[in-house]
């Protein structure tokens, strides 16, 4: 198992954002983390990479334990790739140095050897015509895959999207999950927390249910996009779907 | 009055005027040397006590926050009184260190808080964005928020800037012989009022304005891609 999640306790002021959660992913598995606004789910990803530190609880990734010393958070951090809602690039700096910054900042490559990376990965994700672009010069769609390259340039061993369509208009969304099923056929292992169903039938290994910090319901995604056991998940789904 | 008079009087007025600048010039060196040490003094200190003040240290925050607080209740006239007469006479300082280190030392505290808006404007998924990437807090900084904050303080910084060469005037009071000083001399032995303090005013105004021009001019090579300021 190269994600190890046990008895994760997160508290917000007097909100249990997790509830003794414990889950597990496997080298190459796509998980869809699926539930309520509110229900613990982006909380859970941030907290496998450190962005959330939690009150109590055990994450190891790839037989790194976290806690939260510098080194092994950096360590960590330095195997996860992460893709946010809002994108979040560098605004003040063109697609290419985007790319380029953490691998010559933390991966010690030279400018090259970086650079090389970064155009491999741009055209994999067809932007390589944008690449002296600045991300305010782009689509949200655009922008947001030039965020899975930057985090693909360091090389994960896992892949983190904390609902990566979420801030996109409706005709943008399909480039970018395209992105994410390339990548999942690749055999990256991948968390994702979204509400793309059509995303989950196709790609995902395993769905995880949660509501209000707690994991209700997990299994196959054909079974719970079909057979949902849960009463919440069923009316979340009927919602959805 | 006929023609002749008021040309006669026009050339009298220049001349006075004329007269007042030659004696004032050499002392507006001495303001820009002040304003700018001062300000080169501000900009270091509040670096510093700006980067403290979002220390997670609490120690650091809160030592920041009582110099803040303090150097921002307390008027500048008094500060220069205190160093120079107060502290001078012990560590033996010239009015020129006890000047400067006034001015810059109440300025820092104004431009720690500027720093300190500048690096807390930028949006926290920068720093997210930059950790997830393996990047360490200091690199973060470094590479990701510094050169953003940098941006959004010049312009707050540049009115810092024009407001301390305004009160540099105030270093005037311990004998220090700049812009307002020399102004008080010739007013003192020639007893000329209006003309005097007239040309002081329009110097500063010349200085201020100049400076206005050159902040847009930075404003500009400094422009960050994505804020379409």
């Amino acid at each position: 198992m190269i994600i190890q999640a046990k008895d994760l306790v997160k508290k917000f002021d007097n909100t249990l954002a997790l509830d003794n959660v414990s889950c597990e992913v496997a080298a190459g598995e796509v998980v869809v983390i699926m539930g309520t606004s509110g229900s613990g789910k982006s909380t859970l990803l941030r907290c496998l990479n450190g962005l959330e530190k939690m009150d109590s609880g055990e994450i190891i990734i790839d037989s790194i334990k976290l806690d939260h010393h510098k080194k092994s958070i950096h360590k960590v951090r330095e195997e996860i790739g992460m893709v946010f809602q809002q994108f979040n690039l560098f605004p003040h700096l063109s697609v290419l140095k985007n790319i380029t910054l953490a691998q010559t900042v933390v991966r010690g490559r030279n400018i090259s050897e970086a650079e090389k990376v970064a155009h491999d990965l741009l055209a994999k994700v067809g932007l390589l015509d944008k690449k002296e672009a600045y991300p305010a010069q782009l689509s949200g769609g655009q922008q947001q895959r030039v965020a899975i390259a930057r985090a693909l340039a360091m090389n994960p061993k896992i892949m983190l999207f904390d609902e990566p369509t979420s801030a996109l208009d409706p005709e943008m969304i399909g480039e970018v999950l395209e992105v994410m099923k390339k990548l999942a056929k690749e055999g990256m292992t991948m968390v994702v927390v979204t509400h793309e169903i059509g995303f989950a039938r196709e790609v995902a290994d395993r769905i995880i249910f949660m509501d209000q910090g707690k994991i209700i319901e997990q299994g196959p995604a054909k079974k719970i996009l079909t057979q949902p056991e849960n009463p919440r998940t069923k009316e979340f789904l009927s919602r959805v779907l | 009055m006929s023609l002749e008079q008021i040309v006669n009087w026009i050339y009298l007025q220049l001349k006075i005027l004329f007269n007042i600048l030659i004696f004032l010039g050499p002392a507006i060196p001495m303001t820009l040397k002040i304003t700018i040490l001062a300000f080169i003094l501000a900009s270091i200190l509040g670096i510093f006590v700006g980067l403290a003040r979002i220390s997670h240290k609490r120690i650091f925050s809160f030592l920041s926050k009582v110099y803040v607080d303090v150097l921002r209740g307390v008027p500048l006239l008094v500060l220069i009184f205190f160093i120079y007469f107060g502290m001078g006479k012990v560590l033996n300082l010239d009015r020129f260190v006890a000047g400067i280190l006034a001015v810059g030392i109440c300025y820092s505290a104004y431009m720690a808080e500027i720093i300190r808006a500048g690096i807390q404007a930028i949006h926290k998924g920068q720093y997210e964005a930059a950790l997830s990437l393996g990047m360490t807090r200091g690199q973060t900084m470094k590479h990701v928020i510094l050169p953003q904050s940098l941006r959004i303080v010049i312009p707050p910084m540049a009115n810092e800037f024009i407001a301390s060469l305004k009160d540099s005037s105030l270093v005037s009071i311990i004998g220090l012989r700049e812009l307002t000083r020399a102004g008080r001399e010739y007013y003192s032995t020639y007893f000329v009022d209006f003309h005097t303090w007239l040309l002081v005013g329009l110097i500063y105004l010349v200085m201020t304005l100049s400076l206005s021009r050159l902040v847009s001019w930075l404003e500009k090579k400094f422009k960050v891609h994505g804020y379409g300021i």
